[in-house]
């Protein structure tokens, strides 16, 4: 199918392994083409509605999102590591195409193992991929990383089973129908429970993000703007399939002074810790690798958020904020790749007079920090209006209060969260260099990694209906297939 | 000439001034002038068209934005909004002037400034909430960015604190928006719609508190103003001019186009509080004004004061009480432009102090005539002397306070003759010594005035003077917005 | 000619003073008197209709200016004493462009303020005149000059805000501010009404919101007369100006006050003034008196006019009292209200001439001026002596000469309406007599001092001035009709007012 186009060129990778010379670009080069055919692939493959196997669905939901994921993939591919990090960069750019891979089929997965595979595949690779550097940090990275990992995969497989159990039926629309037809029970609270925390560490939300920082920092460059990105997208896409699809009924509320148990007040629970917990543990961070694994925190967080409300618009504007801040992030890891680069660590004060040695990318970081903060133009504001309105909008009816404590909560945390960005910008622009460090030249690419997710994050915060609309509406259709 | 000419061209020049390559970065203050000349020019067309056709529609601009949420990019001009256009291109305009001799990095500088005045066009023109609050927080970066490489005393703390308090208002003010929205049944976000709705009391009650405080922290309401004096002593003159002159009448106008017409209720509840904060604002402005030390601080805190006259007559809520907030929004507007352009810019470039004892030594009346003549005038000005544009705004106001408040008058009274007392008193310290020092004639001479400074200083008076002498133009483009469907609530057509 | 040409004539002057940077002292001094001398004979020639400039229509604000006969006499009185004034001022080294241009501003704001029939007009001009007449004191005056000023001002804005403020309550609830209307509503009795209604919240009759608000702009006025409490500011400013300074804050910006109470105050307020008059009486009273007793104890030959002026103002409050008194007959109240519009008239033009003696003193004894530093000029300067000693007789109010008539006709006002003020202020008159007398004779009289043995007597420019000057002194003093045909349509007018004939 359309992923096999990827995994054919997996193979040329690993052949192409042995070759001196300029292995590096080549692997850049490779990936980047195999990527871009498997997207060819997805815009000239009929749309038919049912493909062959139930286990996948081309449903418009998981066209628009391996879309996403592969844009996502391929400037995550742009950004480089640090080239004395990666030895065999061959073997490193192969197992990035595998986590895509793995990635694209969980997007379309339909059936709750096979989801479960596929998730598995993709979080191998970037278990792998977090470590490969023979560095200590590097090192305790990936471990830590897989032991989170492992425990989540196990929660999520047991809920897995209990839903099995419960409905009798691997699907998620099967499970709704069996949820329907009887009364609430425990197994299936409990697996939902399970489903969550494996999905919630995969989404970094507290408690379940001991992982984050230390992987944000520790990994290679390309290897966190995947995790940050592509695979927080597709976290947040299962997270929305899974619970829109397969329990609208166990909703429960959130609302203030209406509040009822069910998966809706324990996203909101789950949101105010990762908010306070990221911003604030942020605020503190003078690494700007941290910094941003507290922000993927926080801005769970605010994902979470707009989850509780239970409706199909919030969650159209969460997938919409996801894919904003995915390129957000990305675009700055690339930002502080080339730093780190230049200057040797990713300490803010490293940052200092980024305007006068390379103007272009002071103002790409400008472009990425004012997105994550939710300052317009940028698309990061559309994105948190969005998230916050539809939040309000669909628990607070008739004048009742309804989630307005955790938006409320939602909105001042992330004005304080301009207080760090700022931290980091204010040296960008108004402090002097400080001498000294090596001056690497920037590879084409990199400017690339760059300069599209600016672009695109100029563009969407300007037509943010751009995107908004036919996540909405694909959402809406998918909502109403089942 | 549409009033969106004042928007394109503030954005376009800010993007145009980049374009000059690092030889010719003194080329960007030209491209600077030229824009804020278009807006500028653009406003006062506008302004003389709707004069000269009242009855005529009100100019429209209505497209869909986001329809999945009812968001639309809908701006409309009327009469209140023009006026408030007009300044904006003033200050502009006299903040360009005013800051011809930038020498470090002109472009950025010019970039951010022009951002800064094409999105507080943005909000005087938007009729959606949603483009109101773009144009809100689009100036909240540049603002930092500005006092943070430009600016003087304090530069990062003064902006840190400046943004921070912005931002933290703003996001009281999304709060209230949102729970508008949703209450209002989430089909659009456009003003007239959320106005229109019926809010349950008891949500009114907490609702309009919140989305008043949201924009009334950066009109400087007490006790939330700390950040006004600090920033704009930190800022370099033309961020200080646009600070004090045009981005806190942001404050006051989102007060009093969005959170006033949308929750009239909560409005009748807190009315008598932000009344008497607005008198405690004048007053507690006034006295600390007396006792700074530094010129800068000394306006800052009498910024303070003044915009406390625009909250006292929107806490009035009456006709005479709004028409004469906006009057002294406009006017302090350009009287504060003017004093941080003359002790800015004219004063501190030369003598490299702001010290009240310091300037003494300066002897300005006898060294610069023209700065202390200037200074003279925009002193009287800012007093509320008749003739000039505040005395206008401050009887519309106490007329407007008198059906309402009778009592708080006193208060208003005796914040009037404090602040005569200390712009007084900054002035004799800075152009009239009591007797000139001994080394008066040893004093170094000053360089003369140059022509950009006198055209801004000349604009801005004379501004003032025209709206002192014959207000009823403004006061006609006033009326014509306040006669808004807007404010029908809260201004019952008689 | 319009009013306005009389109006900004000056301030044209002002203006162009200003911008004409190389102008000489001396050119500049000559330009200024040409100018104040032809707005002078503007002021005489300008004729009766109205000025009017729509200010907020809606709200029935305009900029109204009409010049009657009482504007004329003291449009008249204006040019008079601010072309002495410059020409007095020729004589300073330190008086330039600034100082003259200041002065016509000040020109300007003052016929404005005599001719204004609206509020805003009104209060625009007498504000005006703050910011020139305090940088008039503080930059060309004497050692304490700063701090005079400083009260100088902050006691007149004092006064302005609450008559600012007072008024914009009557223009809530009268829904005007012009004179003439809001006098015709006092007259039928409807503004109590008004305000009873407007305020109906406060529970307050409208009897006493009037009298509250009266106070309010009364407090106004009483600064600037002044008015014994309000006058602390007045010794120190006229001490530490310099004399031509001194001039024009005796010779008119009190007579602005003067203006203002017979015009606004006493119309306006008509519905309250007789519970009130009792207060303003003793208050005159104690001006007079106080006045009188401060003069005596003075050694500063500056502050002893100084407390004189105090105490001849004294007498026009007292005028206004007896009129607010409402009691008595029309004769009565037109003898009161005619004697305190020539009162100010002449006290105008004597204060000044006084003044400007005393600014004679001062320039030639190198800065002295107390009492003790002069004696026996009588031998040296006979010219001088014999001009000063007019204008002191004229203060007195030597029959014969200007001050009586005023003066005798306050009284029979005053008697006919109130007697008991009256008595107590024929000792003012009486401390006059003390006080001025011995200033004349210690300064002219008694051994010549050494220190005076080479003075020279007055220059022919002196004497010219001196000799206008006593004309105006001495033919309204023969010839009083000369001024009360101006001031008698206007007296009638406020007399119909007060009191209409059955």
């Amino acid at each position: 199918m359309l992923v096999l186009a990827a995994l054919a060129m997996l193979g040329a990778a690993m052949a192409a392994d042995r070759k001196s010379g300029k292995p590096f670009s080549a692997g850049v080069g490779i990936a980047t083409f195999g990527i871009l055919l498997a997207a060819a692939a997805l815009l000239f493959a009929p749309p038919v509605a049912e493909t062959g196997t139930p286990l996948l669905a081309n449903d418009p939901l998981a066209r628009i999102f391996k879309a996403v994921v592969l844009g996502l993939g391929l400037f995550s591919v742009w950004v480089p590591p640090a080239r004395r990090e990666i030895e065999n960069p061959g073997e490193y750019y192969a197992l990035v195409l595998f986590a895509l891979t793995g990635l694209m089929l969980t997007v379309g997965s339909n059936h709750l193992l096979f989801l479960f595979v596929a998730l598995e595949l993709a979080s191998l690779s970037l278990y792998l991929l977090a470590g490969f550097p023979r560095t200590p940090r590097a090192a305790e990275a990936s471990l830590k990383y897989f032991l989170f990992g492992g425990v989540s995969a196990a929660f999520l497989l047991f809920g897995i089973s209990l839903l099995y159990g419960v409905s009798h039926s691997a699907t998620l629309s099967g499970v709704a129908q069996a949820l329907a037809a009887g009364r609430p029970s425990l197994p299936g609270m409990t697996g939902l429970a399970m489903v969550l925390a494996g999905l919630g560490f995969k989404l970094a939300a507290v408690p379940f993000h001991y992982w984050a920082p230390d992987v944000y920092q520790g990994a290679p460059a390309t290897t966190v703007a995947i995790v940050a990105a592509a695979s927080k997208a597709v976290g947040l896409l299962v997270l929305v399939r899974v619970l829109q699809i397969g329990f609208p009924l166990l909703a429960g509320c959130a609302a203030w002074g209406e509040m009822a148990a069910g998966w809706s007040l324990w996203l909101a629970v789950l949101a105010a810790a990762s908010m306070i917990a990221g911003n604030l543990l942020a605020l503190a961070q003078t690494g700007v690798r941290r910094l941003l694994a507290y922000s993927a925190i926080a801005n769970t967080g605010y994902l979470f958020v707009a989850l509780a409300a239970a409706g199909p618009k919030s969650a159209g504007a969460a997938l919409f904020y996801v894919v904003v801040y995915g390129l957000a992030t990305l675009g700055a890891l690339a930002v502080t790749a080339d730093v780190e680069r230049d200057r040797g660590d990713d300490r803010v004060c490293s940052f200092a007079g980024l305007i006068h040695r390379s103007p272009f990318q002071a103002v790409c970081l400008l472009v990425f920090l004012t997105s994550l903060a939710g300052v317009p133009p940028l698309a990061g504001f559309p994105g948190k209006f969005a998230l916050f309105s539809n939040a309000m909008a669909e628990s607070a009816t008739a004048g009742k209060p309804g989630l307005v404590w955790l938006v409320g909560l939602a909105a001042i945390l992330s004005a304080a969260s301009l207080y760090y960005y700022l931290a980091v910008l204010k040296r960008v622009f108004a402090r002097e260099s400080i001498t000294g460090g090596e001056r690497g030249t920037m590879p084409p690419v990199h400017a690339l990694a760059v300069a599209l997710p600016a672009a695109a994050l100029v563009v969407l915060g300007v037509f943010p209906a751009l995107l908004l609309e036919p996540l909405t509406r694909a959402l809406m259709d998918t909502l109403a297939g089942r | 000439m549409t009033p969106t000419w004042t928007i394109s061209s503030a954005f376009a020049g800010a993007l145009l001034v980049l374009l000059p390559p690092a030889r010719m970065a003194g080329s960007a203050r030209i491209i600077a002038l030229a824009a804020s000349l278009v807006g500028m020019i653009a406003a006062a067309l506008s302004c003389l068209a709707r004069l000269n056709h009242p009855d005529a529609p009100v100019w429209r601009f209505d497209a869909p934005w986001i329809p999945c949420m009812g968001i639309r990019f809908h701006l409309a001009a009327d009469g209140l909004s023009l006026t408030l256009l007009l300044l904006t291109g003033l200050i502009a305009v006299a903040g360009v002037l005013f800051s011809w001799n930038v020498e470090k990095r002109p472009r950025a500088f010019f970039a951010w400034f022009l951002t800064i005045i094409g999105g507080v066009y943005g909000v005087f023109l938007s009729r959606d909430a949603f483009l109101l609050f773009v144009c809100y927080e689009i100036v909240i970066l540049p603002k930092y960015m500005l006092i943070a490489i430009w600016g003087s005393t304090n530069r990062e703390y003064g902006a840190m604190k400046l943004t921070m308090y912005s931002i933290g208002a703003s996001a009281l003010i999304l709060i209230g928006l949102v729970a508008a929205y949703a209450a209002a049944g989430a089909t659009s976000f456009d003003l007239l719609h959320l106005a229109g709705a019926d809010y349950p009391a008891a949500m009114q009650a907490w609702a309009f508190p919140v989305l008043f405080l949201g924009f009334a922290v950066l009109a400087g309401m007490w006790p939330f103003h700390t950040w006004a004096p600090t920033g704009h002593v930190a800022a370099p003159t033309a961020a200080s001019m646009l600070l004090a002159g045009v981005v806190m009448k942001l404050g006051a106008f989102g007060a009093l186009c969005v959170a006033m017409p949308l929750f009239e209720q909560g409005l009748g509840l807190w009315k008598p509080l932000i009344a008497g904060l607005a008198v405690v604002g004048i007053v507690y402005g006034a006295l600390t004004a007396l006792a700074q030390k530094d010129l800068k601080f000394v306006i800052g805190y009498s910024s303070v004061s003044h915009m406390g006259f625009v909250l006292l007559g929107l806490a009035a809520a009456n006709h005479w009480g709004l028409r004469g907030a906006v009057l002294q929004m406009i006017s302090h507007g350009v009287i504060a432009g003017l004093l941080f352009g003359i002790a800015g810019r004219v004063v501190y470039e030369r003598t490299r102090t702001r010290d009240l004892a310091a300037l003494r030594g300066f002897d300005l009346w006898r060294s610069l005539p023209g700065a202390a003549v200037a200074f003279t005038l925009a002193t009287a000005a800012s007093m509320g002397l008749p003739g000039f544009s505040g005395f206008v705004a401050e009887i519309s106001v106490i007329v407007g306070l008198w059906k309402v408040y009778p009592w708080l008058t006193v208060g208003v009274a005796i914040g009037i003759i404090i602040t005569g007392a200390f712009s007084l008193r900054a002035l004799q310290k800075t152009c009239f010594p009591a007797r000139p020092p001994a080394d008066a004639a040893t004093a170094p001479p000053l360089p003369p005035l140059t022509w950009p400074e006198i055209s801004a200083i000349g604009l801005l008076l004379a501004v003032s003077l025209a709206i002192g002498i014959y207000p009823k133009p403004w006061v006609v483009l006033i009326d014509d917005g306040l006669r808004s469907p807007l404010f029908q609530s809260i201004l019952p057509l008689p | 000619m319009h009013p306005s040409h009389t109006i900004l004539f000056p301030l044209l002057g002002a203006v162009w003073l200003g911008c004409r940077t190389g102008m000489s002292r001396k050119g500049a001094g000559r330009f200024a008197l040409v100018w104040a001398l032809l707005s002078l004979l503007l002021a005489c020639g300008s004729p009766g209709e109205e000025w009017l400039l729509p200010w907020m229509p809606d709200a029935g604000m305009n900029l109204s200016f009409r010049v009657d006969g009482l504007s004329r006499l003291f449009l008249v009185l204006t040019g008079f004493v601010v072309s002495f004034a410059i020409a007095a001022s020729l004589r300073d080294e330190r008086a330039g462009r600034g100082h003259h241009a200041l002065v016509l501003v000040m020109q300007s704001a003052l016929f404005g303020v005599f001719t204004a029939r609206h509020f805003i007009p009104w209060f625009l001009c007498w504000e005006m005149t703050l910011i020139p007449s305090y940088l008039l004191i503080r930059l060309w005056g004497g050692a304490g000059a700063p701090k005079a000023a400083l009260r100088f001002f902050i006691m007149t804005l004092g006064g302005s805000a609450f008559l600012l403020v007072g008024f914009l309550a009557l223009q809530l609830s009268a829904g005007t501010m012009d004179f003439s209307e809001l006098g015709k509503l006092a007259a039928d009795k409807q503004l109590t009404a008004a305000l009873a209604k407007t305020f109906a919240a406060s529970g307050l009759s409208g009897h006493t919101l009037l009298s509250i608000i009266a106070l309010a702009v009364f407090l106004g006025f009483a600064v600037k007369l002044p008015v014994v409490p309000f006058h602390a500011w007045l010794p120190a400013a006229y001490a530490e100006a310099p004399a031509p300074v001194t001039m024009l804050l005796t010779g008119l910006l009190s007579k602005m006050a003067v203006y203002g109470l017979l015009v606004i105050f006493l119309p306006v307020f008509s519905e309250v003034l007789p519970a009130l008059a009792p207060l303003l009486g003793w208050l005159a009273a104690a001006t007079v008196l106080l006045g009188a007793l401060a003069a005596l104890a003075q050694t500063d030959l500056k502050r002893i006019l100084a407390y004189s002026s105090v105490n001849h103002l004294g007498y026009c409050a007292l005028a206004i009292a007896a009129a607010a008194a409402m009691q008595g007959d029309r004769s009565a109240l037109a003898a009161a209200l005619s004697g305190t519009v020539l009162q100010a008239f002449n006290h105008g033009v004597i204060a000044s001439t006084l003044f400007f003696g005393i600014g004679i003193l001062e320039s030639r004894g190198k800065g002295r001026r107390g009492l003790g530093d002069f004696g026996g000029l009588r031998a040296r300067t006979p010219v001088f002596c014999g001009f000063f000693g007019l204008a002191v007789f004229a203060s007195l109010g030597l029959p014969g000469l200007s001050g009586f008539i005023g003066e005798f006709l306050i009284f029979a006002g005053v008697f006919a309406l109130t007697p008991a003020m009256a008595v107590v202020s024929i000792l003012g008159l009486l401390l006059t007599a003390v006080f001025l007398l011995r200033m004349m004779r210690k300064v002219f009289w008694g051994p010549l001092k050494p220190s005076l043995a080479d003075w020279p007597d007055l220059t022919g420019f002196e004497r010219l001035l001196f000799g206008l000057a006593t004309a105006m002194i001495a033919i309204p003093g023969l010839f009083p009709q000369v001024l009360l045909r101006f001031a008698n349509p206007a007296i009638i007018e406020l007399l119909d007012l007060l009191r209409p004939t059955p």
